[in-house]
């Protein structure tokens, strides 16, 4: 076994157990009998040819979950750091190190039918709500950290929205990893599970931040279980940084014509592997997947989504940009299915990649299984420079060429950041992004020239 | 009319990937002057001017260019804009993602920064993009769209003389840029034009057609074909030219070439 699954099982033995009924504890113990058993996915897995958990695997934890000492919210500048871009009337769940912060945290004043929890205290309380839906989408089993996950399910946030309400506040939920020493890596295991009502419409936005530069692994699920006529829009943003591990598994199943917006945004710097699967399971079923993704340093960012086709009529949209700088390597898989029977479909998909650097990398590949006949399907990867007409317009303008090649790396992710439609969130995002990019390369030169 | 040579172009030969365009040109531009330039298409009028800013993709291989006595042909592209050059392009690009007004800021603030001036904020540079736009007639809401992305054509062409209007170039090289517009945007276009022409600067202007010219009367004519300037003349040749057309000077003498 590797030091990273010993120490955890290790950790496990000592955990102080919680009074989560017993199916709960049978679903956690099946997990950790297939995460032992598997271990962590090796590259001899086709869905992990492009990414080595080696920096994991050796990881030593000494700590699951938060540090002994419960600090005061005062005391705690990164959870305010967290929290700052919050406007006042926002409902947020802050989560550290994966446990919920009542405290810092404004779930007050809900509208009627929406409800957001703790899963640690749903687990004691009113463990029934869950019955069906934990652990229905994101199966324990593998080639996935899924399993690993599911043996530490302890807590996260649980969203609830109504039959037909309409939720105009978003819900953001903060995801914080605080840092111990260079050699004491930690890790956290939060987790989501969102019910979106017939015909409810809501806004879900996640963002994973950590504080420090000491390693750890922030393993994270979610499950959107999404009714019929529902809209969804979910907005993911990760930006922990190096040395941490960031792998997040989301599984959303769609009923008939409900609709799911995803944007997934990485501008982290550590290793990230993201994992969206979206199921179109009944007739009507819409979805938009947009992700972008920035590599730096010796970053790693692997994307592996799925669409699943089950059923006629269903549209998928899905476009993924990265930009790759330094020595960083993307990876992009995207995966098609069409099941038989699903007539009608209409799968687009690209992935357009800019690389700032000759020695950054990425391996993009779509992979389409289709097995209806009645079908349109779509795919297209490109790996590129910036557009030279465009570049040189800007130049003959009279700015320099740093500038022009960071006004046209914004533009391309820009595209991306525009499709959310929450205003507010949508304003952060672009300010996360514009931050990210002025670290590149070219940026820097940039900020000289000018 | 002042005696300065503000750009005088020498013997000029270019090739475009590596095939032969410009084949001898020999122009003087003193401040002040305004010069057509005609020509069939394909003679190599946009290779001159993409030559004179700089675009990749086009090699000088004999010949010089002195803007203000200084080698031109020596200066980043981005330079040469600082400096007072200015094409409005033929075909203006189209750039998603990237909004007018910011990057119209960015480009004013690096001319401004090259003469030593402070950077506008963004109070100031709303009034002076204001007053520029109303000189092209331009609404509002064009300023928050990105660069190009929609426009029609002439409205591209007006973005492109607005630009002109910012930057304040001394040389202003107008590639067709009435070429596509209505009576209206012609007029327009020609009105942003002529706020140009002052004593300091010189300008440059490609056209196939007499129309743009009686609104900006030229100083002298040229026409250029197979990328050598093949006559020249006043205002008048640009008349002779739209009633009998090209065929009667392209013969491949080169006579009056000289301006
Ligand atoms: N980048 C290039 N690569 C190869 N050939 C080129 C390139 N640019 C221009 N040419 C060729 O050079 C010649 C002159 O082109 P240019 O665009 O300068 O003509 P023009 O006089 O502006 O024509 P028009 O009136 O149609 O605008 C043409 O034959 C054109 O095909
Ligand atoms: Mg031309």
């Amino acid at each position: 076994m590797s030091p990273a699954l010993e120490s955890l099982a290790r950790l496990a033995l000592a955990r102080a157990r919680d009074a989560a009924p017993a199916w709960i504890e049978r679903l956690r113990e099946e997990a950790a009998v297939v995460a032992r058993e598997q271990g962590l996915p090796s590259r001899r897995l086709e869905a992990w040819k492009g990414t080595s958990l080696a920096k994991l695997e050796a990881l030593d934890f000494v700590r699951v979950g938060p540090g002994a000492e419960p600090a005061r919210p005062d005391a705690q500048p990164a959870r305010a750091r967290a929290t700052a871009e919050t406007p006042d009337d926002a409902i947020e769940l802050v989560f550290v190190d994966g446990r919920f912060e009542a405290f810092a945290s404004r779930t007050t004043d809900l509208p009627e039918g929406v409800s957001v929890r703790s899963l640690a205290e749903l687990l004691v309380s009113e463990p029934e709500a869950l019955e069906g839906r934990l652990g229905t989408l994101a199966e324990p089993k593998g080639p996935s950290l899924v399993a690993l996950q599911t043996s530490w399910l302890e807590d996260g946030a649980v969203v609830a929205i109504d039959r037909d309400v309409q939720l105009a506040t978003p819900i953001r939920l903060r995801f914080l990893a605080t840092a111990d020493a260079a050699d004491a890596p930690s890790a956290a295991f939060p987790r989501l599970l969102v019910v979106a009502g017939r015909g409810s419409q809501a806004t879900l936005f996640q963002d994973f931040a950590c504080e420090g530069d000491a390693p750890g692994l922030t393993n994270f699920v979610a499950e959107l279980h999404i009714e019929a006529g529902a809209r969804l829009e979910a907005i993911e943003l990760q930006r922990e940084t190096a040395p941490r591990v960031h792998v997040t598994q989301t599984h959303a199943r769609l009923e008939r014509d409900a609709r799911l917006d995803s944007t997934v945004l990485s501008l982290g710097t550590g290793l990230v592997r993201s994992e969206l699967s979206v199921a179109l399971a009944e007739p009507g079923a819409e979805t938009r997947m947009a992700g972008f993704f920035l590599g730096r340093e010796d970053g790693h960012v692997d994307h592996y989504t799925t669409v699943d086709h089950a059923a006629p009529h269903c549209t998928s949209v899905e476009e993924y940009r990265g930009v790759l700088d330094d020595h960083s390597k993307g990876v992009f898989r995207g995966r098609v299915i069409v099941r038989p029977g699903a007539q009608k479909t209409d799968a687009k998909q690209s992935n357009p990649n800019l690389l700032l650097s000759d020695r950054a990398t990425i391996d993009t590949k779509p992979q389409l299984e289709i097995y209806a006949d009645d079908v349109k399907a779509s795919h297209g990867s490109t790996i590129g420079q910036l557009d030279a007409e465009a570049l040189f317009f800007l130049r003959a303008r009279g700015i320099d060429e740093a500038r022009a090649r960071l006004m046209l790396t914004r533009a391309f992710a820009h595209s991306v950041v525009d499709g959310v439609g929450e205003a507010a969130i949508r304003e952060e995002l672009r300010e996360r992004v514009d931050a990210a990019l002025a670290t590149t390369h070219g940026a820097l030169d940039a900020e000289e020239s000018v | 009319m002042s005696e300065e040579v503000l750009v005088s172009i020498r013997n000029l030969h270019a090739t475009a990937n590596g095939t032969p365009i410009l084949k001898g040109i020999d122009l003087d531009l003193r401040a002040g002057e305004v010069h057509a330039v005609m020509g069939p298409n394909g003679s190599g009028k946009s290779t001159l001017s993409n030559v004179l800013v700089g675009k990749p993709g086009y090699e000088v291989t004999k010949g010089e260019i002195l803007f203000r006595g200084k080698n031109l042909l020596e200066m980043e592209p981005e330079i040469r804009a600082r400096e007072g050059v200015f094409l409005a392009f033929q075909y203006p690009v189209e750039i998603p993602g990237v909004a007018n007004n910011y990057f119209l800021r960015t480009a004013v603030n690096a001319a401004r920064a090259h003469r030593g001036l402070d950077p506008l904020d963004a109070m100031d540079f709303l009034s002076l993009l204001r007053e520029k736009m109303k000189i092209v007639e331009m609404p509002d809401d064009m300023m928050k769209r990105a660069i190009n992305e929609g426009f029609s054509g002439g409205e591209k062409k007006r973005n492109e003389i607005l630009q002109m209007l910012l930057l304040e170039p001394d040389f202003c090289i107008l590639d067709e840029t009435d070429s596509g517009l209505d009576i209206d945007a012609l007029r327009i276009v020609a009105g942003g034009v002529n706020r140009m022409r002052s004593p300091e600067r010189a300008m440059l202007v490609i056209t196939h057609y007499q129309r743009l010219l009686d609104y900006v009367v030229p100083d002298r004519v040229h026409v250029l074909s197979k990328g050598r300037i093949v006559r020249s003349g006043d205002k008048d040749l640009a008349l002779e030219l739209e009633e009998k057309g090209y065929g009667w000077i392209e013969t491949g003498d080169a006579a009056g070439a000289r301006s």
